[in-house]
C-alpha cells in the first residue's frame, strides 16, 4: 500500500456523504492511521453535488486535501461525471451506485457497482442508509479499515436510535461487496 | 450536535475532530467557563460545541443579539473573574474592534477566535480568506497591542486557542487565533496531552490593578465581588482606575505600559518554525492553512534539489521580526504566499533586507500546490 491513500465519496446532498466521510476518517483515526478530511460546506452540501474527501497517511500529512484520488465512490450520476476523469489512471478505482450510476466506458481504471441503494431499499426499507451500505462494500473490498472500526466509529458518531440499522446496514454492504469483488 | 455525555475536559488521547470543535475543547481545557456569541459562518461550529460542551460543565453560554454585544459580555464576565471567549469571522470581527481596544486599554483578558471567510463584507460566506490580519492587528484605534495566533492543523486550533487563554492570562491583553475555514472545518487525527499548562491571571490584595512596578509591566487583577474597589475605564487612568483625562503623563505612561508589555515578551510570545531553511537561498513565509500548502511545496522542491525552506508563523502579532529580519540576511528572496492581497508580505518587506514577492490569492479558494510550484519555478 502506498503511504498516503486519497479517497474521494460523492453524491448528492442528503445521501449522507459528509456523514460517510466522517466515519471513514474515524475509523482511521481509531486503526492509528493519520487522516485527514474535508467535505462540501454551505449550499452545495444539501442537495446539489456534494463531496467528502478523506486522506489517509501513515505519517503526518503536509497537505491535507486532496490532490488526485486514489478511490471515488459516486452515489449519483451527476457526482459520477463531474469526478470520474479526477481519479488516478491505472491504479485508480471507483465504486459506484449500480442503479444509480451508469459508468463511463474507456476510462483506464477499475470500476465496480455495487447496487448500495436497491440493497438498502430492499433489505432495510430504508434508502438513507445506501451510503452505508456502499461503506461497508468499500471496506470489504480495499481493507482500508477494518469493520470493527468503522463499527465503532458508527457507535461514536450515529445517535442511539438509528445505530442498529445502519450497523446493519454495513453488513450488507459488507456481503455485497464480497460478492461484487469475489 | 449530539452530547458528549462527558463532565469534564475532553479525554487525553487520539481523537478525529474538525478544527472548530478542537477549538472550543482546547479552550475548555484552558479553563473557559464562559462564552458570549453570536453565530457565524464559518466558525458557528466553535459556538455550537462551547453551548453544549458548557452546558455539560455547568460553565455560562449566552447567545448575544450582535457581535458588539457577545465581546462586551466576555470582556464583563472576565472582570467578573471567568476566562471568557468569543468566536466571529470576518464581519463579526469588524463590529468587536471598538471593544477589543477597550479590553486592550482595560487590560482585560479574553480570547476572540476569528474563523477567516473571503472577505471584504460579507463577502463569501462559506469560503475561506486570510484577510484580517492586519485588521487584528490595527482594528481599533489608539497605540496598543494584542497577541495574533495561527494554527495550521486541527491540533493546533486545540493547542494554540489553550496558548491564546494562557498568554490572554499571563499578560493581560486581548489573544485571537486567526483561524481560516479550511482549517476550521478541516477534520484531522489530533491528540489531546496528558498534561497542559495553565496560566491564570495574578492576584494581590490591595494590589493597582492598573499599574505596576514590575519588570513585566502586568499588573494583578482582582474580579468583582472579591472586596477590592474596583474601577474600570477605557478612559485614561491610574493606577487603580480613576479617570485621569488631562494629565499628559498618565497617558503617556499607560499607553506605553500596555504596549511594552507586550513588546518586551516578544521572546515568550513569538513562535516561528523553521523547515531546511539551513542552506536555502528561496525561502517561503507562511501561515495558516497556506503553511500546509508551502510545506508540501518545500518538499517536493526538494526532492528535486531546490534550495528551497520555510518559515511558518505561528504567532503572528507580535510580528516575529526577528526570525523574519535573520531570515531576510541569509536568503536571496523571500515568496509570501497568503490568502489576501499581501498583508503579510507587507510586514516582511518592512524587515527582510532581500527580495519579498507577494503571492496574495483572493478567490475565496486555498492556495493549492500548483500555484505556489508555478510562481516558484519561475525564477
Amino acid at each position: 500500500m502506498p503511504a498516503i491513500i486519497q479517497v474521494r465519496l460523492s453524491g448528492f446532498g442528503g445521501q449522507g456523504i459528509v456523514l460517510a466521510g466522517i466515519l471513514l476518517g474515524e475509523a482511521g483515526v481509531i486503526e492509528g492511521k493519520y487522516v485527514a478530511g474535508s467535505n462540501s460546506y454551505g449550499a452545495q452540501a444539501r442537495g446539489s453535488n456534494c463531496k467528502s474527501e478523506i486522506v489517509f497517511s501513515d505519517g503526518p500529512i503536509d497537505f491535507p486535501h486532496l490532490t488526485k484520488a486514489d478511490i471515488l465512490l459516486a452515489m449519483s450520476q451527476g457526482a459520477y461525471n463531474l469526478y470520474c476523469e479526477d481519479v488516478k489512471e491505472g491504479s485508480g478505482l471507483i465504486l459506484f451506485d449500480q442503479g444509480q450510476v451508469m459508468p463511463r466506458e474507456g476510462l483506464h481504471l477499475i470500476e465496480i457497482g455495487v447496487p448500495a441503494t436497491e440493497y438498502a431499499l430492499k433489505r432495510l426499507k430504508n434508502r438513507q442508509v445506501a451510503n452505508i451500505v456502499l461503506l461497508g462494500a468499500f471496506i470489504e473490498i480495499t481493507k482500508i479499515v477494518s469493520r470493527k472500526a468503522m463499527e465503532k466509529a458508527i457507535r461514536v458518531h450515529v445517535a442511539e436510535r438509528f445505530r442498529s440499522l445502519n450497523l446493519k446496514a454495513l453488513q450488507i454492504g459488507i456481503e455485497l461487496g464480497r460478492r461484487v469483488h469475489g | 450536535m449530539r452530547s458528549t455525555g462527558l463532565k469534564t475536559t475532553f479525554p487525553k488521547g487520539l481523537h478525529y475532530l474538525s478544527g472548530n470543535e478542537a477549538a472550543a475543547e482546547g479552550a475548555i481545557a484552558a479553563g473557559c467557563r464562559f462564552y458570549a456569541g453570536y453565530p457565524i459562518t464559518p466558525s458557528s461550529e466553535i459556538m455550537e460545541r462551547m453551548a453544549l460542551r458548557l452546558s455539560e460543565l455547568r460553565g455560562v453560554f449566552i447567545q448575544m443579539e450582535d457581535e458588539i454585544s457577545s465581546i462586551c459580555a466576555v470582556i464583563g464576565a472576565s472582570w467578573a473573574g471567568a476566562k471568557a471567549m468569543t468566536a466571529t469571522s470576518g464581519p463579526g470581527f469588524s463590529l468587536m474592534q471598538e471593544s477589543i481596544g477597550y479590553a486592550a486599554f482595560t487590560e482585560t483578558p479574553c480570547v476572540i477566535i476569528d474563523v477567516q471567510r473571503a472577505g471584504p463584507c460579507t463577502g463569501q460566506a462559506t469560503k475561506v480568506g486570510s484577510g484580517d490580519i492586519m485588521q487584528a492587528r490595527w482594528g481599533s484605534h489608539g497605540d496598543y497591542q494584542v497577541i495574533a495566533l495561527s494554527p495550521w492543523s486541527v491540533q493546533e486550533m486545540y493547542d494554540l486557542t489553550l496558548r491564546a487563554f494562557n498568554l490572554s492570562e499571563r499578560y493581560r491583553v486581548p489573544a485571537m487565533v486567526m483561524a481560516d475555514e479550511a482549517v476550521g472545518h478541516l477534520r484531522e487525527t489530533i491528540r489531546i496531552p496528558e498534561k497542559i499548562e495553565i496560566w491564570d491571571r495574578k492576584k494581590e490584595k490591595g494590589g493597582a490593578p492598573f499599574g505596576t512596578d514590575e519588570e513585566d509591566g502586568v499588573p494583578p487583577m482582582p474580579a468583582f465581588g472579591e472586596g477590592e474597589r474596583l474601577l474600570v475605564t477605557g478612559s485614561t487612568h491610574d493606577a487603580f482606575g480613576f479617570r485621569r483625562t488631562d494629565d499628559p503623563e498618565a497617558h503617556a505612561k499607560l499607553v506605553e505600559r500596555i504596549n511594552q508589555k507586550i513588546l518586551k515578551s516578544t521572546r515568550v510570545i513569538v513562535e516561528t518554525e523553521d523547515y531546511f531553511l539551513e542552506d536555502s537561498d528561496t525561502a517561503l513565509i507562511a501561515y495558516g492553512f497556506t503553511a500546509r500548502t508551502s510545506l508540501y511545496v518545500v518538499k517536493r522542491l526538494r526532492k528535486e534539489g531546490a534550495r528551497v525552506g520555510l518559515l511558518r508563523l505561528k504567532t503572528l502579532w507580535p510580528f516575529p521580526e526577528e526570525a523574519v529580519a535573520e531570515l531576510g540576511r541569509r536568503v536571496k528572496r523571500i515568496f509570501v504566499p497568503e490568502m489576501n492581497q499581501g498583508q503579510v508580505a507587507g510586514e516582511v518587506k518592512k524587515y527582510a533586507r532581500c527580495d519579498v514577492i507577494s503571492l496574495g490569492q483572493t478567490n475565496g479558494e486555498v492556495i493549492q500546490p500548483g500555484t505556489i510550484l508555478e510562481a516558484l519555478t519561475k525564477i
